[in-house]
């Protein structure tokens, strides 16, 4: 992964320390050398690998060393969408330096490396490529820069005769590593305006370049937070409620105790703790714990197919008919126009509680000693990891440190660090280095699951069949109270006794939910098509099953809630549901544009296989936009999905494979849920454990899919998120296209 | 004591005999290359051939694996020296988290063992086993249908470690 180090060419210098660069060799050390970054605090509790730690670290991102090693510390968490390829690619492109020859290191924590929306160390919202692109580019850009303008001094020579070509320094033909600049370069000062590239010199952004991680992928050699092991770590299961919330009130180990490979059981904050040789001794003795659990009293009462007014869908629906909702949005005047509407269409739809199921369960290793704690963790919050742990293994913040791994998949489910805080809790407990592993069962049966949601629609039309107003109201669980509640243990200052942390999250819950809305709980329900009246609500209905970012997070449902609606529109005006949509969005150029394109690529509605039908959904999010358009069969009340077009519109494409892939990720994905994702509960308890009974789809499941990518010439949006939202809807169009029946429920049940 | 041949080399382990195969390989030979994802065989992380079979692992115990050949991962391919199949994958950028693909080029590995030239029937048949939660799902198709491509024209090799030694791993984090 390193260039190699040219050394043919005897070039006199002037003012390279000889004697510190063979001190540094001769020390093992790589010393010398250029590091830079965004200009941050020097906060740093992490010691960069590969730098000698009496050099000065004010920034983080990028080391050249004196022996032509680039390192780029990868500020985001790879779990899959490409940023591992796609930040990389982005430096080496002003870097002028191939991608693949660019060291890229999962990066610890570090000030320099957080996200610029979230303010935190964060994985998440679609924005890594976003957020990263200009700035990484001037650091690169800087950066090499500096290494010319070092060259051209030490050679003297003009700096314009000093031209550079995938990592080297060429003059007169000859090729000089940057490394062999990089000393002289630490002693210049930095520049800050270096020019950037035009798209027209792009030699690797935009290209079809390999993922940077792929050979580490297909050889196994990829180290996930499961994968971490050293001398005398052991391994740690965890017996939790049956009921989310509840607490332990008392247990007896006993039988317990003498279970093969056995060292310690320990009463956690939320559970009881083996610790064993190994991670499937401790899980083997787990059923023989007894313990008695004090029950969260809301969540114990909920079910989800009770039939009763205030529990199960009945929680929502009371909900939807309350005069508790809170105004979202509002534009125009929609109750007046009610008054005068030639046309009402109005519907409700739903969408269940979903799981993440990444393939990698939830793991966290950790090992504490003199007062010092370190985790590894494969997680998309290190920070909030971080401040978590320092609370449940009472050690101050700034004596954590986290190696970070690959994560087997995120989905969102990792940006929660609850399984950090068990860890931490069970090493501080039982005073062992213990990695902890969660079952799938755990898994399934203790996430922070996507809410939920009932949404009724109101929408009326004027005289020419166009949409007058549109009325949403949105009935479910939202994210911030529990964010809340999880994150204030973590950002509180360390002065504060634990008791008031644990006041104020709790507080926080409820002083979220009876005044704000998170904008989570609405995204999406109203915002793409034109209409001169527009009012969206939210009313909090909550049994109290933790909640939490679930991949496009509020999107995942108003998607299907919002295109469902559009479509039934559509039908009811005898319009075709390509021509309906794309009147309604004159304002919305991009997503009227790659719904056009879908509709061509698919060629809608023309020459389809005898027994074939199309349906399409059109859905902007994380400033991307998308146009899906599904092909179906439905043959004695079996859906099977031939194809599916996606056209998406994310701006400049980094890296066109990743984009690509991303988007059969987001439509396969979104056909998990919309065929059978479905988290259930009976008296608290969820019923579902593994994947026999929360199934993902399979490869023979998985329709043909066809990608296009809209050219741009502007800045980057998301992709990780956007390519799943429009799917359920597409399929659901597609099958009311086939069968006359509209399903507003999630997941699509064919009735047999 | 259970003796079996663990990528080409023999080996001895004692532990008990109702322990699956994956813990085993994983926690008392230290190759990781083998995932944990749901401890009922349904997801297929935890592949291994086992005579040739892919088979799934952490319900498997080492009870039933006296005297057979176990091939992991790490016995297929290296970084260094790519399997056919591993080439393939890596051209077409095939994996995103990359936590299930041990499993996926396992079952298809087996798959090219018997089938040199699989239809996309056939490739579903006998990939089906196998979840990948990320939707790796059409460029999994295209590398196979490359490599077998590539194993036709006598290019390649579907295995290239005949022994693999444990000392040799190196993660990449």
């Amino acid at each position: 992964m390193t260039t190699s180090r040219s050394s043919d060419i005897a070039l006199e210098r002037k003012g390279v320390n000889t004697t510190r660069r063979n001190f540094l060799k001769n020390m093992s050390l790589v010393g010398g050398g250029l590091v830079v970054g965004l200009p941050v605090t020097g906060c740093a509790n992490v010691l960069l690998p590969n730098a000698h730690e009496s050099v000065l670290q004010p920034n983080a991102l990028l080391q050249i060393t004196s022996d032509n090693v680039v390192n780029f510390y990868l500020p985001r968490s790879e779990m899959g969408q490409g940023i591992y390829t796609g930040l990389t690619t982005i430096v080496g492109e002003e870097l002028d330096l191939d991608p693949q020859q660019i060291n890229v290191i999962n990066a610890g924590l570090h000030e320099d490396y957080k996200n610029t929306e979230f303010k935190l160390q964060v994985t998440g919202g679609s924005n890594s490529i976003r957020t990263h692109f200009l700035p990484l580019r001037h650091l690169a850009a800087n950066a090499r820069l500096v290494i010319r303008q070092a060259a051209a001094q030490q050679l003297n020579l003009n700096l314009a005769d000093i031209q550079t070509d995938n990592g080297k320094i060429m003059i007169k033909g000859k090729a000089l590593d940057y490394g062999e600049f990089a000393d002289y370069a630490n002693t210049l000062p930095f520049p800050e305006d270096a020019p950037l590239k035009d798209k027209h010199e792009f030699k690797y952004i935009g290209k079809d370049n390999r993922r940077l991680d792929g050979v580490a992928k297909a050889t196994g050699t990829a180290q996930f937070g499961i994968d971490v092991d050293f001398e005398g770590l052991c391994g740690a299961a965890l017996k939790r409620c049956p009921i989310m919330g509840g607490t332990v009130k008392s247990f007896n180990d006993s039988d317990a105790k003498g279970m093969p490979g056995v060292k310690s059981i320990v009463k956690i904050h939320n559970g009881v703790a083996v610790v064993a040789d190994h991670y499937y001794q401790a899980k083997n003795a787990l059923p023989k714990l007894k313990i008695q659990w004090n029950l969260p009293k809301t969540l114990s009462k909920f079910s989800s197919d009770s039939t009763a007014a205030d529990n199960g869908k009945g929680l929502f629906k009371t909900a939807l008919d309350s005069d508790n909702a809170t105004n979202v949005f509002e534009k125009g005047d929609g109750l007046t126009a009610l008054k005068h509407a030639h046309t009402v269409i109005s519907a409700e739809y739903w969408a269940p509680y979903l799981a993440h199921a990444t393939m990698e369960p939830m793991n966290c290793t950790a090992k504490l000693a003199d007062n010092r704690l370190e985790l590894w963790v494969g997680c998309q919050s290190p920070e909030l990891a971080k401040n978590l742990a320092a609370y449940y293994a009472h050690v101050p913040a700034e004596n954590i440190i986290i190696h970070s791994t690959f994560l087997g998949g995120g989905f969102g489910r990792r940006s929660e660090s609850d399984f950090v805080a068990e860890a931490a809790a069970i090493a501080r407990a039982s005073n062992l280095p213990i990695k902890l592993c969660w079952s799938r069962e755990d898994d399934l049966q203790n996430d922070s699951y996507r809410p939920a949601s009932m949404a009724r629609f109101t929408v009326s039309l004027n005289k020419a069949g166009l949409i007058d107003s549109w009325t949403v109201k949105r009935a479910g669980p939202q994210l911030m109270p529990y964010a809340i509640d999880n994150v204030v243990d973590g950002i509180m200052p360390s002065i504060l006794p634990n008791s008031l942390v644990d006041w104020m999250s709790k507080a926080g819950y409820r002083l979220y939910n009876s005044l704000l809305v998170d904008h989570t709980s609405v995204e999406g329900l109203y915002e793409d098509y034109d209409a001169p009246h527009k009012s969206s609500d939210h009313v909090t209905a909550d049994p109290g099953l933790p909640v939490g970012a679930w991949r496009s997070v509020g999107h995942s449902y108003s998607g299907f809630f919002k295109e469902s609606m559009m479509d039934e529109i559509a039908a009811l005006q005898n319009q075709d549901s390509v021509d309906f949509r794309l009147k309604h969005l004159k304002n919305n150029p991009k997503l009227a544009n790659v719904l056009k394109v879908a509709a061509e690529k698919a060629a809608w509605n023309k020459g389809l296989p005898k027994g074939h039908y199309q349906g399409v959904a059109v859905h902007a999010s994380f400033s991307s936009f998308v146009a899906q358009i599904a092909q179906v069969s439905v043959v004695n009340n079996q859906l099977f999905v031939h194809r599916v077009v996606c056209a998406i519109d994310c701006g400049l494409a980094i890296n066109p494979g990743i984009v690509k892939a991303q988007m059969e990720s987001g439509i396969i994905d979104g056909l998990s849920a919309a065929l059978y994702g479905e988290i259930t509960l009976q008296d608290g308890v969820v019923q579902q454990s593994n994947y026999h009974d929360y199934p993902a789809l399979r490869i023979h499941k998985s329709p043909e899919i066809d990608v296009v990518i809209i050219d741009s010439d502007e800045a980057p949006t998301g992709v990780g998120e956007p390519g799943l939202p429009p799917i359920a809807a597409a399929v659901a169009n597609a099958i009311f296209a086939a069968t006359g029946t509209r399903l507003r429920s999630l997941p699509l049940k064919l009735e047999g | 004591m259970i003796s079996f041949e663990l990528n080409g080399k023999t080996t001895e382990v004692t532990v008990a005999p109702d322990t699956a195969l994956l813990w085993v390989v994983r926690d008392h030979l230290k190759l990781k290359g083998s995932k944990f994802g749901c401890g009922m065989g349904l997801c297929g992380a935890c592949s291994m051939l086992i005579d040739g079979e892919s088979t799934r692992t952490c319900v498997l115990p080492m009870a039933a694996i006296q005297g057979r050949k176990v091939t992991t991962i790490e016995g297929i391919g290296t970084p260094d020296m790519l399997s056919t199949l591993q080439s393939a994958w890596v051209e077409a950028s095939v994996a995103q988290c990359g936590y299930c693909q041990s499993g996926q080029l396992v079952s298809a590995t087996a798959l090219l063992r018997k089938n040199s030239n699989p239809s996309d029937n056939e490739i579903d048949e006998a990939m089906s086993g196998n979840i990948c939660r990320c939707g790796t799902y059409p460029n999994i198709k295209k590398a196979i249908k490359q490599a077998a491509k590539d194993l036709g024209e006598d290019s390649g090799q579907l295995q290239m470690v005949a022994y693999f030694d444990p000392n040799s791993i190196q993660q990449e984090a």
